[in-house]
């Protein structure tokens, strides 16, 4: 346990292992580590900008959809309102239509009545005409009593 | 010597060193020569583990490196351990040494604390074990040849470097010159002696206050190598003590030291690593005064 050389020897050699350590040792691995810890925090700096972009993106694609879903339902309103107003033109128009037919046919019929009846008239007073002559004889002639023929035909 | 074996041989064949030293008669190992070997005697078996724990330090430390010099990959296994014990140097670096920018300090507080942790950690493998094998493999190799090895036991071999006063005192000393060099560098020569001069009692007491100063200045790389070498060689001492109980050749007696010495084992690695701690700590806490200019 005396002290002795070893002392010297011993500084001698700590030094040794110290200056290695400095040389050769330490500041590579502290270069890596220094590294490695820039790397993560990179890394995580990104995930944070992805994340960041990943909820403006959602938030651009839900206005884009809100704006895409407004845009629809306007159109579908308009296309409704288009519908129903091709719907009501087509019934006023044929609504009209029918009008239309209704009035010439019982237009029609009215001048075909007027028209039967005229005839029915006529054939009557040329019936009655008729029958009168054949009754009186001659004594009496179309000519002769034309104004008492049309009278009776004004009656009838 | 110890053709029988006794407490007291046990013991003392336990706590001495092989040292190699210049006699008279030439270089010589033999531990009855130590007397005659004066102040240039090595202790080879602490030099050896001290140096060989340094070595592996070294190479565990550069094995991690090459293996992983790719920062975008994960670490793994040994580099994990590699990089936590140089993220916690960094740490207490950091803490003590604040702003001041010096490279030197990280590596040596990591070289001071591994290298230390190392030979601390030799105090857990059994007393008995190291030192017999290399008793018997010298015996076996040498025995012949070399007229002082009589028989496995006349090889002294201590397996804890650091429970050797002058591995510790060492390192110390090693620190201590960076310390001065440091104080020299950083502060200048002048306030340097101006420090060591001029406190606590002003510039009319100037022998006074060298004195003074001085005592406190020794005493640190002292204090720094003894308290490490006395927690070493009292845990040592203690197991020692403890593989004793068998000694008594009573089953009882055996069994309580086979215990004794678990228990002991389990505490010590809080010493082993505590004092490895201690002595990282104070190694930077002494440059870091050895860079602070202030003024009193």
């Amino acid at each position: 346990m005396n002290i002795n050389a070893t002392l010297i020897a011993q500084a001698v050699v700590m030094i040794v292992f110290v200056a290695i350590c400095w040389r050769y040792i330490y500041p590579p691995i502290l270069s890596v580590m220094k590294e490695r810890e820039k790397r993560i925090s990179d890394g995580l700096e990104a995930a944070k900008k992805a994340d960041d972009s990943l909820e403006e993106a959602k938030l651009a694609f839900d206005k884009e959809l809100n704006q895409a879903k407004a845009e629809a339902a306007e159109i579908l309103d308009k296309a409704n309102a288009r519908a129903s107003q091709i719907v009501s033109d087509a019934a006023s128009k044929a609504e009209a239509e029918a009008e239309k037919i209704l009035n010439s046919a019982s237009t029609t019929i009215e001048n075909e009545t007027n028209k039967a009846k005229e005839e029915l008239r006529q054939q009557m007073s040329d019936i009655i005409i008729d029958t009168t002559q054949k009754i009186l004889g001659d004594e009496i002639s179309k000519e002769k009593h034309e104004e008492i023929l049309k009278k009776a035909a004004e009656e009838l | 010597m110890a053709s029988e074996l006794t407490t007291e041989s046990y013991i003392s064949h336990h706590l001495t060193n092989l040292t190699c030293g210049k006699t008279t008669e030439g270089w010589t190992c033999d531990p009855y020569k130590v007397d005659q070997m004066g102040f240039w005697a090595f202790h080879v078996d602490s030099l050896f583990w001290s140096i060989g724990l340094g070595a592996l330090f070294v190479f565990v430390f550069r094995k991690a490196i090459s293996k992983n010099s790719d920062a975008s990959v994960a670490p793994s296994g040994m580099q994990n351990f590699v990089e936590m014990s140089i993220e916690f140097v960094e740490d207490n670096v950091q803490s003590l040494f604040g702003s001041v920018k010096n490279t030197l300090i990280a590596p040596l507080a990591l070289t001071v604390f591994v290298w230390i942790l190392l030979m601390n950690l030799m105090d857990l493998v059994p007393v008995d074990f190291l030192p017999v094998l290399a008793g018997h493999v010298a015996y076996a190799i040498a025995g012949d040849a070399v007229e002082w090895i009589k028989g496995p036991e006349s090889l002294y071999f201590k397996v804890v470097p650091t429970t050797d006063p002058n591995i510790t005192l060492g390192m110390a000393f090693g620190i201590f010159i960076l310390t001065i060099y440091y104080s020299i560098t950083v502060k200048g020569l002048k306030a340097f002696i101006a420090e060591l001069t001029l406190h606590p009692f002003g510039k009319y007491m100037i022998p006074i206050n060298f004195v003074l100063e001085m005592v406190n200045f020794i005493a640190k790389p002292i204090s720094l190598g003894l308290r490490l070498f006395g927690n070493l060689y009292a845990g040592e001492m203690i197991f020692i003590l403890i593989a004793l109980m068998l000694f008594f050749s009573s089953i009882p007696i055996g069994v309580l030291g086979f215990g004794l010495h678990l228990v002991w084992a389990l505490f010590h690695i809080l010493i082993v690593a505590l004092q490895a701690f201690i002595f990282m700590a104070l190694t930077i806490a002494y440059l870091a005064m050895a860079h602070e200019t202030e003024e009193h």
